[in-house]
C-alpha cells in the first residue's frame, strides 16, 4: 500500500511552447499532496505525464522507485498507479459493481476470482455503494458516479491515487463526504496527488502544495506556507 | 470452376482515362474528365460539410440516384435532355437534400448526436437510396446513361482534343468555386455559417437562422452529387452499387482537403485524375505489371487509403479528441442480448432466442431456390457477428468487415485449388479453416489503425482497407480465373450443407457468448463506454482493440467462406465495399450489441429480399437506420435499455463477499451512507 510517486525534470512541449517547463515533484506515502495554479499553468499536462496519458519530452517519472516514464498508462494502473477524471469517466451500460469490478480485475498479478470479487467488495463498502451495486452506473447521480469512480481506482489497491479536481459538479456535502474519504484513505497509507482548483479544499486537505505557473514551479512546501505566499496568492488568491 | 469477373458497373475509374495517345498531354487532358468530376465531389463535400457539420457520407449514392432518374427521364420516358437535366439537378437533388435535411439531419443535430450515431443515419440514407434504386430500376447494369454534353472533341492548338463534357465540369468547378468563396466572403452568408457549424444553439439564440443554413448545406451536397452522378453515369454501366463505390472513393478528395479547403479539394482531384492517366504509361515488365496496372486503375482507393490514414485520429481537426459519444451505441430495436440471462431481461433474451432458432430452423422445410437462399443466412450471420464484436462489443466502427469476408471466401479457394505455393490442393473443411487462420492476423490491418482513431476518422480507415481489398485483391485476373470451390460430397446436398452451416454458427455464437462474459466481457464494455475511463481501470486498450478486430477478421473469413461454399464460387461481387456498409447499418440498427441480433438481422436481409422483391431488405434498414434521429436517445431509447447483466454488459459472475474495512473505511463508510440516505429522501 505504501506509495511513492516523484517527477523529475518533467518537461512537456506543445508545438515549440513547454506547457511543463522542467518540473520536480513527490507525492509521499500517507500524505496528501495537492498541485494548484491558474488555468494554463501547466498542472493537467503534468497530471497526463504522470499518469502516462502524455509522455513527458524531458524528465523521469518513478512510482516507488521504478521508472515508468516509457510504461503506457495502463501498465503504470496495474503497477498501482490508480487515477480519476475531472470529467466524470465511468461505464454506463456496466452495472456500479462492475464498474469497480472492472478495476478491480486488472491490478498486476491479481488473477484469483475470489482475490478479485473480494477487492471489489471492499472498494464498494468503503464507498457505501453497496446497496447501488446492481443499478446501472448510467442511471446514478453525479454525486454517486464520482464516489463509483473512486470506487474503481481504489479497486486497484493502489499505493498512488492522482485524483484530477475530484470535487467538481459535488455540493458542499458530497464534498464534505469526499474529504472524509481522502483522509481515510491517505491514513491508510496512500499517497494522495490532487490537481484542484478550489483553494478551500486545498486548505482543508493537503499536506504538501506545489504551485505552478506557467509551466513552472512558483512555490513548494507545507499547505499554509505556500498558500500565503505572496507569489501564489499573485496568481491565484483571489480565489482563496 | 467459375469464373467471376468484376461487374461492369464497378469498373474502376481508369476506365475513362484510358488513351490511346501515349502523349502527356493528351494522357493529361483524359485524365481532367476523372479529375474534375473528383474535383466536384469534393468541393460538395467540403461545402456540405462546412454548412452542416456533417460529412456526406451518402453522397455516391445520392450521385447514382439522380443519375438513375436522369436515364429514365430521357432513355426510357423520352424526355428532352435539358429539361430533363434541369428537373434532375436544379429540383430533385436539392429537393432531395432537403428533405433529408428535415426528416434526418436536422432531429440529430437538435439533440447534439454525437458523430457516430450522424454516420448511422448518414449510412441508413444511403442504404436507403441503394435499395430504392434497387426496387425502382433493378440490380441489373444498365447501359446507355445519357451525356448532356457528348459531341466530338473540342479542338485545343497543338493537335490536342478536350471532351466537351470535361469543358463543362472545369466550368462547373471554376462557377461553383468562385460562388462558394462569394458567398463566404462578401455576404453575411458565411459569417452565420460559421456561426451555425460551430455553435448551433448560440447562432439560434442570436438571430440565425440556422434551419436555413443547413438546408441550403444539403441542397448543395446533393446538388453537387448529382452533379458527379450525371458526369460519371455515361462512362458505365449504371447499377446500385458501382457508382456508389465510384463516388466514395472520390472522398479522397475531401479527406485531403481536411473537408475544409476547397482549392486544395479541387487541386487534388485534378491531380489525381491526371496522375491516373499518366500512369498507364508505366509498363513494368514482370510480376509487378498486375500490381501497377491495379494501381493505375484504383489510384482514388490508394488516395482514400493514405489520406484516411495521415489525416491521423481527427479528419476536420474539430472533433473533439476525449471521449465524444464515440462507440455506436447499440441501438437495439427490441431483442434480447445475445444469450445471455441476465436479470430481468431473461424473458426477452429467451424470446429472440426462441425467435431466431424458428427462424433458423424454417429453411429444413424449404427446397430448390428457397432453400439455397437459406444457405446464405448462417454465412451472413457468421459475418454480421463480426461487426457485432468489433463495433457492438468493442465499440469501434468497421465498415471493412465486408473485405475480411471476401479473403475468408477467396483464401478458401485458392487452397482448395491448390493455388497457395507450397500447399497442395486442400479439402473444403482444411482449407476453410486454414483460410480462417490466415485472415484473422489480417485484422490488424483495420485494428492497428482504431488504436488512435475513432469515430469519423475510422470509419473512412475501415472503409478504405475493405475498398483496398475489394479492388486489389478480389478483382484481380488471379482471383476471378481458374478456382475451384466445391463442398465435401458428404455435403453437397444444401440440407446437409445447411446444418454444417447451423453448427458452425452455433460454435461461433458460442465463442462470441463467451467473449462477452467475465473478465473479457467488462473490458470491452468499459472500453465502448469510455475509452480513457478503461485505460484508467488498467485494461490494456490498444491489444484490446487488436484483439477485437483479429476475431472479427476470423468470424468474417468464416462466414465469407461459408458463403463461397454455399454458392459453390467465389463472387467479387458478393463481398462489394458497398454490400458492408449495408451489413454494417443492418446490425446497427437490430442491435449492435447482440450476438442474436446478427442472426435477426441476416434473416432479414436475406429473407425480406427473398420473400419479396430485392431491394426492400435495403429499403427496410435504411428507413430503421435513418429513423435514429427522430427518437430521442436513439433506438437505444426503445423500452429495451440496456441493463447491466442484461443486454448491454455482461453479466456478474458471482455475488460478493462482504468487505473488510479498516477502521478509517469504517468511519469513511458510515458517514457516506448517511448522507446517501438522505440524499434519496425527496
Amino acid at each position: 500500500m505504501n506509495g511513492r510517486l516523484t517527477a523529475r525534470g518533467i518537461v512537456r512541449r506543445y508545438g515549440g511552447i513547454e506547457a511543463v517547463a522542467g518540473v520536480d515533484l513527490t507525492a509521499r506515502a500517507g500524505r496528501i499532496t495537492a498541485l494548484i495554479g491558474p488555468n494554463g499553468a501547466g498542472k493537467s499536462t503534468l497530471f497526463d505525464c504522470l499518469a502516462g496519458t502524455a509522455r513527458p519530452d524531458a524528465g523521469r517519472v518513478l512510482l516507488n522507485g521504478r521508472d515508468v516514464t516509457r510504461l503506457p498508462a495502463h501498465r503504470r494502473v496495474r503497477l498501482g498507479l490508480a487515477r480519476t477524471f475531472q470529467q466524470i469517466a465511468v461505464f454506463p451500460t456496466l452495472s456500479v459493481g462492475d464498474n469497480v469490478r472492472v478495476g478491480a480485475e486488472h491490478r498486476q498479478g491479481r488473477t484469483d476470482p475470489r482475490a478479485v470479487a473480494a477487492q471489489t467488495a471492499r472498494a464498494l463498502d468503503l464507498l457505501g455503494l453497496r446497496d447501488v451495486a446492481a443499478e446501472p452506473a448510467g442511471s446514478q447521480p453525479t454525486g454517486t458516479l464520482r464516489l463509483v469512480e473512486l470506487a474503481r481506482a481504489l479497486a486497484a489497491d493502489p499505493c498512488v491515487l492522482l485524483l484530477d479536481e475530484p470535487a467538481a459538479g459535488l455540493d458542499a456535502a458530497q464534498t464534505s463526504r469526499l474529504v472524509a474519504v481522502l483522509r481515510g484513505l491517505a491514513e491508510r497509507g496512500l499517497a494522495l496527488l490532487l490537481v484542484e482548483h478550489d483553494a478551500g479544499l486545498v486548505a482543508e486537505l493537503a499536506d504538501t502544495v506545489y504551485a505552478m505557473a506557467q509551466g513552472r514551479l512558483v512555490a513548494a512546501g507545507p499547505t499554509a506556507a505556500v498558500l500565503t505566499d505572496p507569489r501564489v496568492a499573485g496568481a491565484w488568491g483571489a480565489r482563496t | 470452376m467459375l469464373t467471376v469477373l468484376p461487374g461492369p458497373g464497378t469498373a474502376p475509374l481508369a476506365v475513362l482515362a484510358a488513351a490511346p495517345d501515349p502523349l502527356t498531354v493528351d494522357l493529361a487532358l483524359a485524365g481532367l474528365t476523372v479529375g474534375s468530376a473528383a474535383a466536384l465531389s469534393g468541393i460538395g463535400l467540403v461545402v456540405c460539410h462546412r454548412a452542416t457539420g456533417v460529412l456526406n457520407i451518402a453522397q455516391g449514392a445520392q450521385a447514382m440516384a439522380v443519375a438513375y432518374l436522369l436515364r429514365d427521364l430521357v432513355v426510357v420516358r423520352h424526355w428532352p435532355m435539358w429539361p430533363a437535366v434541369a428537373l434532375c439537378l436544379l429540383v430533385v437533388a436539392p429537393a432531395l437534400g432537403v428533405l433529408l435535411d428535415v426528416l434526418v439531419y436536422r432531429p440529430l443535430q437538435r439533440r447534439g448526436a454525437g458523430p457516430a450515431e450522424t454516420m448511422v443515419a448518414g449510412l441508413g440514407v444511403f442504404v436507403l437510396l441503394i435499395g430504392a434504386a434497387v426496387l425502382l430500376w433493378g440490380a441489373a447494369p444498365l447501359a446507355g446513361a445519357p451525356s448532356p454534353f457528348g459531341g466530338a472533341p473540342i479542338r485545343l492548338p497543338g493537335r490536342h482534343g478536350l471532351r466537351p463534357d470535361t469543358v463543362a465540369q472545369l466550368v462547373a468547378i471554376l462557377v461553383l468555386g468562385l460562388a462558394v468563396a462569394a458567398t463566404t466572403r462578401w455576404t453575411g452568408f458565411g459569417l452565420r455559417l460559421r456561426a451555425v457549424v460551430d455553435d448551433r444553439r448560440l447562432a439560434a439564440l442570436s438571430g440565425v437562422d440556422a434551419d436555413r443554413v443547413s438546408a441550403a448545406g444539403w441542397a448543395f451536397g446533393t446538388f453537387t452529387a448529382g452533379l458527379v452522378g450525371i458526369a460519371l453515369a455515361p462512362y458505365l454501366l449504371l447499377d446500385p452499387y458501382g457508382l456508389p463505390l465510384l463516388v466514395m472513393e472520390t472522398m479522397a478528395v475531401a479527406v485531403a482537403a481536411r473537408l475544409r479547403s476547397i482549392p486544395v479539394a479541387v487541386a487534388t482531384g485534378l491531380g489525381l485524375g491526371i496522375a491516373q492517366a499518366e500512369l498507364t504509361r508505366l509498363r513494368p515488365a514482370g510480376q509487378l505489371l498486375p500490381l501497377v496496372e491495379a494501381v493505375q486503375s484504383n489510384l482514388f482507393v490508394v488516395a482514400l487509403l493514405a489520406t484516411a490514414l495521415l489525416a491521423g485520429p481527427r479528419i476536420t481537426g474539430e472533433e473533439r479528441t476525449v471521449s465524444a459519444p464515440l462507440a455506436v451505441r447499440p441501438l437495439g430495436v427490441g431483442i434480447g442480448s445475445g444469450g445471455r440471462d441476465g436479470a430481468g431481461d431473461g424473458g426477452r433474451g429467451r424470446l429472440a432466442g426462441t425467435v431466431c432458432l424458428v427462424l433458423l430452423l424454417l429453411p429444413f422445410g424449404f427446397r430448390g431456390n428457397d432453400l439455397r437462399s437459406a444457405l446464405l443466412v448462417p454465412a451472413l450471420a457468421l459475418v454480421l457477428l463480426s461487426v457485432v464484436v468489433v463495433t457492438g462489443y468493442g465499440g469501434q466502427i468497421s465498415l471493412g468487415q465486408a473485405g475480411y469476408a471476401g479473403l475468408g471466401s477467396l483464401g478458401t479457394a485458392l487452397l482448395m485449388s491448390g493455388r497457395v505455393p507450397g500447399l497442395p490442393a486442400l479439402p473444403a473443411g482444411p482449407a476453410l479453416l486454414l483460410a480462417v487462420l490466415a485472415t484473422a492476423p489480417l485484422g490488424l490491418l483495420t485494428g492497428w489503425p482504431a488504436i488512435r482513431r475513432r469515430g469519423l476518422a475510422l470509419a473512412l480507415v475501415t472503409f478504405a482497407v475493405g475498398t483496398a481489398m475489394s479492388r486489389f485483391v478480389f478483382e484481380q485476373p488471379y482471383a476471378t480465373t481458374g478456382l475451384l470451390l466445391e463442398r465435401p460430397s458428404f455435403l453437397s446436398g444444401d440440407r446437409a450443407f445447411y446444418l454444417a452451416e447451423l453448427l458452425l454458427l452455433g460454435a461461433g455464437l458460442l465463442a462470441v457468448r463467451a467473449l462477452h462474459r467475465g473478465r473479457l466481457g467488462r473490458a470491452l464494455t468499459a472500453m465502448r463506454d469510455h475509452e480513457p475511463g478503461a485505460v484508467a481501470a488498467g485494461v490494456d486498450v490498444p491489444g484490446l482493440k487488436l484483439f477485437a478486430f483479429v476475431v472479427g477478421a476470423a468470424l468474417a473469413a468464416l462466414g465469407g467462406g461459408l458463403t463461397g461454399l454455399a454458392g459453390r464460387a467465389f463472387d467479387a461481387a458478393s463481398f462489394d465495399p458497398v454490400r458492408g456498409l449495408l451489413w454494417f447499418a443492418a446490425v446497427v440498427v437490430v442491435g449492435a450489441d447482440s450476438a442474436l441480433g446478427a442472426v435477426l438481422a441476416a434473416a432479414l436481409l436475406i429473407g425480406l429480399d427473398a420473400g419479396t422483391v430485392a431491394g426492400v431488405s435495403a429499403v427496410a434498414i435504411g428507413v430503421l437506420a435513418t429513423a435514429i434521429g427522430r427518437l430521442p436517445g436513439g433506438l437505444a431509447a426503445l423500452p429495451t435499455s440496456r441493463r447491466p447483466g442484461g443486454a448491454g454488459g455482461p453479466a456478474s459472475a458471482a455475488p460478493l463477499p462482504p468487505g473488510r474495512l479498516s477502521p478509517a473505511g469504517l468511519r469513511a463508510r458510515a458517514a457516506i451512507t448517511a448522507r446517501l440516505a438522505r440524499e434519496r429522501q425527496p
